[in-house]
Order: structure tokens, then C-alpha cells, then sequence
């Protein structure tokens, strides 16, 4: 049996880093207290005996007041089946702040388990000048003290050889930090307890039974039993008696344990001199500031979302040309047929269309990391409380929202940070309108095909940055509004108050961005292999059957044949079509102004167009045969499984603007929302043209038509794709989640019904709005 | 003579220390377990609704509800 070693600590200590360090996994790391919510197991790595850590959320106290402090309580003092007991404790303390985190220490020394103090973020402490006598604390406390400095990965060997002896060297003495009355209160507590039945209770479960008013120990831990009512009066006995003798629960503790604190570190330990105003203090007061702050925040963002698009657009044009350049390879390696449909229609199409967005997921989780990691996020948090607790969310709900812009799976896990319910219910229900990852295929797509990208104020690509904010600040709005009725309705409630640490500003890690960017799209590509693969097949099969195709194939494979015997005349076609379009601009650029210049004109064109002439009675046989293929590949869409299922609903989307074919993709991207891609490059590319020589979707988007001849494309349907698709839950995976996290199908049904008649009214309005203007 | 006045009032830059948390026994409990208890030494960052503070070397950013309320006696800055 492995022992099992538990990490606890003040949130933002360097937690999660220690583990990735000593265990080799990529537990998330990040500079803002609320990263980890989820306990993480993992072995740690060139120990003797085996040793298993587990990575926890940060908590201030051991009394939690939202779940994910909940959840490391709960592990602590093994309440949590499918950890077991805890063998030992690690305890990270912040070296630069230590009598703050010494509270946390006290309180797990009391546990009586075999605990090892760390003192993490050495380096900090060190360059602010505090002086630690690390042998001297040591032997203070009775248990091993090691100071680490784990971003840089020193003092690991000897945490190592610390945890390894942890347990072989058993519990160290508990602080003893209150006053004896208390003591005796506990003494007689534990009798009751025994009297009760209950004598198998340690003396630390009681100690916490006492200080946490309300907590779980008074209200749950022997709720059902019938002496439940007996020990909550028991405890609120104690508890008047302990304040008739000047010892107030739950005030007591923070002095008693404050001053063991300082008693402890009084000669082993000096703090670093509180400085005046430091540079970070002097640029908070710009960052923070009610005006420029936000100023400073909505440039910033504008900034990131015009880069997203002028960086990665050559990266994105390389992937679009790798994407046509495998069709072709298929396409010649493989005859005209099923076979060959389902690959290049279907995988290449679906999922190529997908993974052409790669560069700009990397990009946008790069900005998201950098600004992450050096402290900004947290200071963007604190400018939004102001906004938010207008609409009756606070601070702390920003961090899920902020996270629910890269996926609002996290997000929708971050919100454990929120203490009080209902404000946590409300944020889960909105997180889901955040613009994540997912979208931005969808929004790029319609932007870089209908908005200009003409210099603004001399930024390349600013009018299509401004436009993909536009989008975010519409989620956001969304989310205020929906948030703010919620909480005047179904989550009633004060807007609470809100207490966060904002981290110090620091240079962020190259590597915590670069495995952070990794991580992500690896995450995009592993989706695009699995879920969009499975669903572009299927997708691609209710788009060509149940058609017959026999004709198409001959017909295709005729053009095919041709095309390669008629090589030469269609290149000559081709190069008397060029020459023939150039004659015209220069004709057009400079008139002919004599007589005798138009004559040469004159004769330079019917050369040309005699040429052409004859050439194409000589190609008609291939030129019917292709349009001819295009009508049939037109139509056996139009007949499939999904034309039909198109056809039925066009009367609901098409106040939308939409055709059929936007209908359906939209339909069937409901499992997850970027599927929307593949599913148009799937319906377009079977009913396109297949001499297209771009196979990609963007050219097919432009060329689309309505049976009349109408471009289905404009300004407007562009915008109402991209609303609709801001506002709709199509993720099955978040459904999932908050089922998960609010522990009923009530909230995602909910959440999933709000949404969807939230984007389609707000859809039909853009259109019908913008197609009048 | 000491200048005691509640954490709102206090200004960009100025300095002081907790003379008393008051509020519900929950709230001073937490704001006590997150380093913000009577006697130590605070610095008004960015004043306003929420407001940062600096608890020591540490950033507190907070926004109290109406029955909370802070008082800080003012360091006199010559
Ligand atoms: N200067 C310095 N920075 C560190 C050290 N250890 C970690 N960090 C940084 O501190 C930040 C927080 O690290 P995490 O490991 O996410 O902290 P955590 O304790 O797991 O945080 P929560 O999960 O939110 O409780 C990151 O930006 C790390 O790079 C250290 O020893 N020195
Ligand atoms: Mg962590």
C-alpha cells in the first residue's frame, strides 16, 4: 500500500507547482488563488517506498467556506471514501507572508498527523530581505521544516527525504494555542461524546466541532442519528459557557492562534520590512483604477483579438492549403466513388475544417495564460466586481466567467471559489454564455469573410478585432442581464460580500505559458480526432445517402478521364482566358485614341476569342459533363437524409436568413457547437462544384445561392450565424458538467432551454434589424 | 491623539493599523483567517467599493456588506 501524502495550504503558495515538480504531472498552475478546485493524485517520483500525493485546493482555514475549500477539509480529515486516510500532511506556507500562513499551519499541526512545513517561494522572501532560522523553527515546532522554491525547482531532494520521513517519524507535538478553559470544554465535550456512544471521536474532530459555528461536524456529521439534537445542544452549551469565561467562539480562534504565531516565530524569524508603496502598488493604482482600468482592460482585449487574427492568418492560410492539398492526394489516389467521398467529403472536409483553426485556439490561450500569469487576471476580477455586484454577482464570480472564455467546463468548476449558494447557482447558469474556445472558429469563419480588414487607425485587422469583441461583449452583456434577473427571481439573494487576494505581479514562466498553449490545443486536435471524426462520418453519411450516385461517379469519373487526355487545350484555355481578361483591363485602363491603335485592339482580341471559340466546341463534351455532375451532386444533397431533415425546419431558420443548409449544420452542431464547421464544409463540399479547385469552405460560403439566384450570404445572416451561436448551448460536455456540479438535470435543462430561445430571438432580431439597414 | 476612521474614508496611500473588525461573527472570522484582523498594519491601495488593501506584503481586494464595517486608527506620516 502506497502512503498517501496530502499538500495543503493558502491558496496561490505554490501548491500545484510543488506537485507537477515532484510527481512529473501538469496539475494546472496558475497566478491567481482558485486555480486547483479538484483534489489530484499522483505518484511521486525516485522514492524508496511509494508515495502518493495529493495535489489540493488552496484554503485559508480549515473551516471551509465553499466547496473547493470543502474539498480539501474533506481529505483531510478523511471524509473523502476514494482517497482513505491521509498518512501524512505537507504544509506550504508562503515564506514572504508567514505569520498570515501560520494560522493554516496551527490549525493543521492540531490534526496530530505527521505533517512536513514547507516554505515555499523561498526566493521572494529572501530578495525582500525576511531572515529565516529554518533549524531553529524546525525544532520549535517538533516536525521538519524545508524551504523550497519549487517554480525553479530547488529544495526538492530534500522535501523529498522530508515526506519519506514524515511518517516514520510520527506526528510532532500539537501548538496547544488556547486558553486551558477551552481545553476543559473540549474535555467535557468528548465525555458527552463518549457517554453519547460516539468515544471514538479524535480530540481534534471535537476541538473543530466546537469553533465551527454551524459547520459540518455541528450540523451533518451525525445528522440521522438520534443523538444529533443532543450534541448540537451540547456544543451550544459549551459554547455560551466558553463566552461567559471571555473566550468567544468563534473570535478565539483567530487570537489564539494569531498569537501562537507570533510566539512562534518571534526569534526565528523576521519579517521583511513593510515597505511603502512599491512599483506594483503604483501600477495597480492605474490598472485598478475606475476609469482607466477599464479603459486600459477593453484596449487590452481589442489589442489580443486583432492579433488573434492578423498573426494567425498566414498560419491559418498554411493549414488551409495542407487541407486541399490532402484532398488532392486522396482525390488522385482514389477513383471517383463512396470510398473516396467519405474521405475527402466527409474526414478531410469535417475535420480539416475544424483543424484549420488551430493557430488561433494557440494564440488565444497564449494571451489568456500570459495575462494569467503575471497577476493581471486577478486585478481585471477586481475592476469587474464593480461592474458585477450591479447585477448581483460579485468578484469572485469573474474568475469562472473570465475562465469560461477559454471552455466553460473549468469555469463551470471555478465557481466552487463562490461561497454563497445561489450567487455560485447564478454564475454556473450564465458561464455557458461566455464566447469559448469553441466559438472561435464560428466567429472567425464569418468575419474574415465579411468584415474588411483594412488598416484602422493604421492597426492592421482592428475592424475585425473590434468585430470579434463585439461578440465577446455580447456574451458578456448577455451574461449581466440573465445573472441579474436570476438573482431577482429564482436565486434571491444579498450580492455578497467579496474578499479575494490579488497575487503579486510577476514576469509570467515561459514554461507554465508554453504547456499551458500545449495542453489546449492538444486538447482541440484529441476532439478533432475523436468526437468530430465520429460525428463528420456521420454527418457525411446523412448527406449522401440515401441518393443513388452511380451517374454522379461515371459522369465525375468521365471528367476526370478527359481532363487528363485534354490536358494541353485546358491549359491553353486557361492561359487564352488570362490574356484575354488583361486585354481587356489595359483596354480599359487607356482607350484607344487613334484609328489605327483600335484597329490593332481590335484584331489582338478576336485573335484571342477565335482561339477561345474553338477551343471550347472542343471542350463542350467535358464542360456539359461537369455542370452536369454539379447539378447532380446539387440534387442528391438536396434528396439525402439531412436535406430532407433541412427542408423540414428551413420554415423556422429561415427568418434567421438562414438556407437549409445553415439550418442543419446548426442543428447538428448542438452536441458541440464547432462541429458547425465541419458540418458546412461536409454539406457544402458534397453539393459543390468539382473542379472547385479550393475545396475550402470559405470559397463555398461565398459562392452559396439561394434557388433563385440570391447569394445566401451577406452582412446579415453573418451576423445573425455568429449571435446565434454566442448565445446557444450546444455543448454537451458543459450540460454534463453543471448536472455534475449542481447534483440535478433541473439546471442544465435550464440552462439549455434559457439559452437556446435567448440566441434564436436575439438571432431573428440582428437579421431582421440588419437586413433593413 | 490617535485619528480613527472607518477603512472607506481612507485614502490612496495612507497608512494605518485594524483597531477593531466589526460585523457578523463569520465575516470577521474569515477576514481574520485571511491576515485582516485588529492590530495589523494596513495600506489603502485603490480606494472605492471594492477597495485594495495591502495586509503586509499582501493584496487584499474587498467590498464589505452594509453591517461590516472596519476602523483604522491612521499612521501620522511626517
Ligand atoms: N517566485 C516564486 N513563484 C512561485 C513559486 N512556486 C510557485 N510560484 C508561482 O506561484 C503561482 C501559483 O502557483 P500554483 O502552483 O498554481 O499555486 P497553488 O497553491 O496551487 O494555487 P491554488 O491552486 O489556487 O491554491 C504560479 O504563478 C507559480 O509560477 C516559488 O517558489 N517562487
Ligand atoms: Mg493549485
Amino acid at each position: 500500500m502506497p502512503l498517501t501524502v496530502a499538500i495543503i495550504g493558502n491558496p496561490n503558495t505554490g501548491k500545484s507547482t510543488l506537485f507537477n515538480a515532484l510527481t512529473g504531472l501538469q496539475a494546472r498552475v496558475g497566478n491567481f488563488p482558485g486555480v486547483t478546485v479538484e483534489k489530484k493524485i499522483g505518484r511521486i517520483k525516485g522514492t524508496a517506498e511509494p508515495i502518493d500525493l495529493v495535489d489540493l485546493p488552496g484554503t485559508y482555514s480549515l473551516s471551509p467556506r465553499s466547496l473547493d475549500e470543502m474539498v480539501s477539509v474533506n481529505v483531510l480529515l478523511g471524509r473523502q471514501t476514494d482517497i482513505g486516510k491521509v498518512d501524512a500532511v505537507v504544509c506550504i506556507l508562503d515564506a514572504s507572508n508567514l505569520e498570515r500562513n501560520f494560522y493554516l499551519a496551527c490549525q493543521v499541526l492540531d490534526l496530530g498527523l505527521p505533517t512536513v512545513i514547507v516554505l515555499n517561494m523561498f526566493d521572494v522572501a529572501t530578495s525582500r530581505g525576511a531572515k529565516i532560522d529554518i533549524p531553529a523553527l524546525s525544532k520549535k515546532l517538533g516536525v521538519q521544516v524545508v524551504a523550497t522554491s519549487a517554480h525553479r525547482k530547488e529544495g526538492l531532494e530534500a522535501l523529498k527525504a522530508a515526506i519519506a520521513a514524515a511518517v516514520p517519524n510520527g506526528p510532532g507535538p500539537r501548538p496547544h494555542p488556547f486558553p486551558e478553559v477551552f481545553y476543559a470544554e473540549c474535555h467535557q465535550l468528548a465525555s458527552k461524546l463518549a457517554e453519547l456512544g460516539r468515544s471514538d471521536a479524535p480530540s481534534f474532530l471535537v476541538e473543530r466541532a466546537l469553533l465551527d459555528v454551524g459547520g459540518y461536524l455541528e450540523t451533518e456529521w451525525l445528522a440521522g442519528s438520534d443523538i444529533a439534537e443532543r450534541w448540537k445542544a451540547a456544543l451550544v452549551e459549551s459554547r455560551a459557557r466558553l463566552k461567559e469565561a471571555g473566550c468567544r467562539v468563534p473570535a478565539v480562534e483567530a487570537k489564539a492562534r494569531y498569537a501562537w504565531a507570533k510566539q512562534t516565530l518571534s526569534d526565528v524569524a523576521t519579517a521583511p520590512a513593510v515597505r511603502a508603496a512599491t512599483f506594483s502598488d503604483r501600477v495597480d493604482r492605474v490598472l485598478t483604477h475606475r476609469f482607466a482600468g477599464l479603459l486600459i482592460f477593453a484596449v487590452l482585449m481589442v489589442v489580443v483579438f486583432q492579433a488573434i487574427f492578423s498573426w494567425a492568418k498566414p498560419l491559418m492560410d498554411l493549414c488551409g492549403a495542407g487541407q486541399s492539398a490532402v484532398s488532392n492526394v486522396v482525390a488522385s489516389l482514389i477513383p471517383p466513388g463512396t470510398l473516396r467521398s467519405l474521405l475527402t467529403d466527409g474526414v478531410v472536409a469535417g475535420v480539416g475544417g475544424v483543424l484549420v483553426f488551430l493557430p488561433q485556439i494557440g494564440m488565444l490561450f497564449f494571451f489568456i495564460a500570459l495575462l494569467e500569469d503575471c497577476g493581471y487576471l486577478a486585478r481585471a476580477a477586481f475592476l469587474m466586481d464593480k461592474v458585477m455586484s450591479k447585477f448581483g454577482l460579485n468578484g469572485k464570480s469573474f474568475v469562472p466567467l473570465m475562465t469560461s472564455h477559454a471552455c466553460a467546463i473549468p469555469g463551470i468548476m471555478a465557481t466552487r471559489v463562490i461561497e454563497d449558494r445561489n450567487a455560485r447557482l447564478a454564475t454556473i447558469l450564465v458561464a455557458p454564455l461566455m464566447s469559448c474556445s469553441a466559438r472561435l472558429p464560428v466567429y472567425t469563419l464569418f468575419i474574415s469573410l465579411f468584415v474588411s480588414d483594412e488598416p484602422l487607425l493604421g492597426l492592421r485587422g482592428a475592424r475585425q478585432g473590434l468585430t470579434l469583441f463585439a461578440m465577446y461583449a455580447l456574451g458578456i452583456v448577455a451574461a449581466a442581464l440573465v445573472a441579474a434577473v436570476l438573482r431577482k427571481t429564482i436565486f434571491h439573494g444579498e450580492t455578497p460580500p467579496f474578499v479575494m487576494e490579488l497575487p503579486a505581479y510577476k514576469w509570467p514562466s515561459p514554461w507554465i505559458v508554453v504547456s499551458r498553449v500545449w495542453d489546449r490545443m492538444m486538447a482541440f486536435v484529441t476532439r478533432a480526432g475523436t468526437l468530430i471524426f465520429a460525428a463528420a462520418i456521420v454527418v457525411w453519411a446523412g448527406s449522401f445517402f440515401p441518393g443513388d450516385h452511380s451517374q454522379e461517379f461515371e459522369k465525375q469519373r468521365f471528367v476526370e478521364q478527359t481532363q487528363a487526355t485534354q490536358a494541353d487545350p485546358l491549359k491553353h484555355r486557361a492561359m487564352l482566358e488570362e490574356s484575354l481578361g488583361k486585354l481587356n483591363e489595359r483596354m480599359a485602363a487607356h482607350p484607344p485614341t487613334t484609328e489605327s491603335e483600335r484597329a490593332e485592339w481590335q484584331q489582338k482580341l478576336s485573335i484571342t476569342e477565335g482561339g477561345l471559340a474553338d477551343l471550347n466546341v472542343e471542350l463542350k463534351p467535358l464542360d456539359d459533363a461537369r455542370v452536369e455532375v454539379n447539378l447532380l451532386r446539387a440534387s442528391l444533397v438536396e434528396q439525402s437524409f439531412l436535406g430532407r431533415l433541412g427542408h423540414l425546419i428551413e420554415p423556422i431558420v429561415k427568418p434567421l436568413g438562414w438556407d437549409w443548409k445553415i439550418g442543419v449544420g446548426t442543428l447538428l452542431s448542438f452536441p458541440a457547437r464547432e462541429l458547425v464547421v465541419t458540418n458546412l464544409g461536409i454539406i457544402y463540399g458534397l453539393g459543390q462544384d468539382v473542379d472547385e479547385s479550393n475545396q475550402q469552405l470559405w470559397s463555398a460560403i461565398r459562392e452559396a445561392k439561394w434557388p433563385d439566384g440570391r447569394p445566401v450570404y451577406g452582412v446579415p445572416v453573418a451576423l445573425s450565424i455568429m449571435v446565434f451561436f454566442s448565445l446557444c448551448a450546444q455543448c454537451a460536455a458543459t450540460l454534463m458538467t453543471i448536472r455534475r456540479e449542481t447534483n440535478s438535470w433541473r439546471w442544465p435543462l435550464v440552462t439549455f432551454s434559457y439559452m437556446t430561445l435567448l440566441a434564436y430571438f436575439a438571432a431573428l432580431v440582428t437579421y431582421q434589424v440588419a437586413s433593413r439597414l | 491623539m490617535e485619528n480613527i476612521v472607518p477603512m472607506e474614508l481612507m485614502a490612496a496611500g495612507e497608512v494605518g493599523h485594524v483597531v477593531q473588525v466589526d460585523g457578523s461573527p463569520e465575516v470577521v472570522h474569515r477576514l481574520a483567517e485571511m491576515g485582516l484582523r485588529e492590530q495589523v498594519r494596513v495600506m489603502m491601495v485603490q480606494p472605492g467599493r471594492p477597495c485594495i488593501v495591502a495586509v503586509g506584503d499582501h493584496r487584499l481586494s474587498l467590498r464589505m456588506d452594509d453591517e461590516a464595517e472596519i476602523f483604522v486608527a491612521l499612521t501620522v506620516i511626517p
